[in-house]
């Protein structure tokens, strides 16, 4: 008897330059509630009769080189977390074959198997064992683990001391520390201040540079885009597309923003009856979003070009009266205001029903909730003839993932002399 | 089952390690604590049995007289041994199951790592068994013999211990069963009664006793521990075979049986 127990883990990848070959893995669960889990239930209803099969992954092949970066990106419960511990050997595939080469490091969950009574440093040998080093190995790595975490001062006391952020800190560098030669990241890539963070991705870099792969999956797109290599798909267990992480990425935001589009509503609003401001000259209607088209829309997407659509009355003829426009971020600010006359557009005299259309070309707005205020003056800017606040509320989204810091991005152009 | 074994000494140990130095880190006793339950289940159960029932021991093998209280110490020592092993197999690879969803490792190796711990214990039960016999000036060399026998002891309860916790792991019940199972096997082992109690008898339970295995770890023990007894030439290293052998089997059987452990616990 030697290790029958595990022998897909033990499995060596075939081809060369590939660390970890996937073909044609699927992993089935049992519903939950159909579980036996206890002796009684087995003898009086037997075997499972009425069997609910729930395939988490199904059918995916995926290659991953030697030394690059891979992404796995989809919806929570699209199998990716599934896929990774089957990677990471936790779990067995029900059909296909994993092949790894070399030592796996899974981080599904930082500290896992810290024990709060244990010092950092007890901790560390600990969980240098479970991610299957020997002492001397251990030994060799503490010193650089204990720097890498900064926690020296603390390094002796018990990590229930530590705070959840320090917490994190010594597992991510008792996990990169490890010298896997394939380094499995569950969701974990967000840990510590700015700092470390920084410090964690100059880690990841120079692991690739080293040649180790590392396999990673997050819902953070853009910290994606800009690590990996190569990014995988994965929508109900089954594998969606796979390529350049610019193109992958994109087709998903592409099916998310479509799905909820199909989902939420279009972004129009009329004005209720009895709201009722200034001294009733002119009185704005309804506020929409619309593509350039004029179809309505329910979110404005960065970079697309968009308009405001605004709908007012003029009861008697008023002369030159100024539509202002003020774009509050959901946060608080207020982002920018835009009125016709700051734009040098006179709308002349007016009487009757207009729509007034506001176009915001290749919208420079950062992805984040907006609120409008529409207020209309006269001629000369100094009487208020209509307010209505909170006209209207629009999601901007990004189509890259990208989110971006700020509210907009400027229309910038540098030049290098 | 040796390599396999050898080539996961550090995760084993380190479990241990953890094990130990969390076991009583935050009580002011510590160890201490480990012998109050036994030495009052000896208390108890001396007065009780020795003054109330009026078992009789068999004599010291210094041929001073009778102990019932190092008669019943020394079972309670080598039950204790098997107990433990027993119900911590199973708590210990439950407790582990949150490990296991997040990181692939032997779910043995905890297992093995809190025995290794209890070891400690037994051994701190063995010295204040010792020091009873001291005080009453039964010592001799057939002491010796209780190593091999103890080992035999650990083995059998490893194995079992393995199989059960594996079972255990899923099927919940399993636990509650076992706890029943060891308070009747208790009665049947000759702990609180000397053996010849029921091979005078004849009865159906002296069967059960005799069949029991637990039995002949304990009378061995009373061999060389109490009576100063050598037992016949082929007792101890069947004892220690037969502890190799359910150890091994249980190894087989947890590992055939694991596979997908990190999904059901």
């Amino acid at each position: 008897m030697s290790d029958s127990a595990r022998t897909w883990n033990t499995i060596s990848a075939a081809s060369p330059g590939v660390a970890v070959s996937i073909s044609g893995v699927g992993k089935r669960f049992k519903r939950h509630t159909d579980r036996r889990s206890s002796l009684k239930e087995l003898m009086v209803r037997g075997r499972a009769q009425t069997e609910e099969d729930f395939w988490a992954v199904r059918d995916v092949s995926i290659q991953i080189p030697r030394g690059s970066v891979y992404g796995l990106i989809g919806h929570n419960g699209s199998g990716k977390s599934t896929l990774l511990k089957m990677i990471g050997k936790i779990y067995r595939p029900t059909t296909g074959t994993i092949t790894t080469d070399g030592r796996v490091a899974a981080l599904i969950e930082l500290g896992a198997g810290f024990h709060p009574d244990m010092t950092g440093r007890e901790n560390i040998g600990l969980n240098g064992s479970l991610l299957g080093l020997q002492r001397k190995e251990i030994q060799q790595v503490t010193e650089q683990i204990i720097d890498f975490s900064g926690l020296r001062e603390f390094i002796d006391e018990p990590v229930k001391h530590y705070s959840s952020g320090m917490y994190v800190r010594l597992g991510f560098a008792v996990a990169v520390n490890m010298k896997p030669d394939i380094l499995i990241i569950d969701e974990v890539l967000a840990v510590g201040d700015e700092e470390f963070q920084r410090k964690c991705f100059d880690h990841l870099y120079s692991l690739r540079k080293a040649g180790k792969t590392i396999v990673v999956v997050s819902h953070g797109l853009g910290q994606l885009e800009g690590l990996c290599d190569e990014v995988a798909w994965l929508e109900h267990g089954r594998l969606q597309s796979s390529g350049y992480p610019t193109d992958t990425i994109a087709a998903y935001l592409q099916r998310v923003n479509a799905d909820e589009s199909a989902r939420n509503p279009l972004v129009v609003s009329t004005r209720p009856e009895d709201d009722r401001a200034g001294d009733g000259q002119i009185r704005v209607m309804s506020a929409a979003i619309v593509n350039s088209n004029g179809d309505p829309l329910n979110h404005a997407e960065t970079g697309e070009t968009f308009m405001m659509r605004i709908a007012f009355n003029a009861a008697v003829p008023v002369l030159g009266p100024n539509v202002r426009v003020a774009l509050q971020h959901d946060s608080g600010p207020l982002v920018t205001m835009i009125s016709n006359h700051a734009r040098g557009f006179d709308f002349g005299t007016v009487q009757g029903d207009y729509s007034c259309d506001i176009t915001v070309p290749d919208n420079p707005l950062l992805p984040g909730r907006y609120r409008v205020h529409i207020d209309v003056f006269d001629f000369s800017g100094s009487k208020l003839l209509d307010t209505w606040n909170d006209a209207v509320e629009f999601p901007v989204r990004s189509k890259s993932g990208e989110i971006g810091q700020g509210f907009f991005q400027l229309p910038a152009q540098f030049r290098l002399g | 089952m040796l390599n396999t074994l050898w080539t996961q000494r550090a995760l084993i140990w380190a479990f241990a390690n953890r094990d130990f130095k969390t076991r009583y880190r935050s009580s002011l006793l510590g160890w201490g604590w480990s012998l109050l339950q036994p030495l009052a289940t000896l208390i108890v159960f001396a007065a009780v049995f020795s003054i109330v029932f009026r078992v009789k021991a068999p004599p010291l093998g210094n041929g001073q007289g009778t102990s019932y209280a190092a008669f019943l110490f020394t079972g309670i020592v080598t039950w204790n041994l098997f107990s433990s092993f027993l119900n911590l197999s199973m708590s210990q690879l439950k407790a582990s199951g949150d490990l296991l969803k997040k990181v692939q490792f032997p779910g043995w190796a905890p297992v093995l790592g809190a025995s290794i711990v209890q070891l400690v214990q037994v051994g701190l039960e063995i010295v204040v068994l010792a020091g009873l016999f001291l005080w009453k000036g039964n010592v001799s060399w057939t002491w010796i013999l209780a190593v091999p026998i103890l080992i035999g002891t650990a083995l059998f309860a490893q194995g079992l211990g393995l199989m059960l916790a594996i079972l255990n792991a899923r099927f919940g019940d399993v636990q509650y069963i076992v706890t029943v199972a060891l308070g009747a096997l208790y009665f049947m082992t000759p702990i609180l009664y000397p053996i010849d109690l029921v091979n005078q008898h004849g009865h159906i339970l002296g069967w059960f006793v005799k069949l029991n295995p637990m039995s002949w770890y304990v009378q061995t023990m009373h061999d060389v521990m109490y009576s100063l007894v050598v037992p016949i030439w082929w007792v101890i290293p069947a004892l220690l075979a037969a502890g190799l052998a359910v150890f091994w089997i249980g190894f087989v059987v947890f590992n055939r049986f694991s596979e997908d452990l990190g999904e059901y616990l």
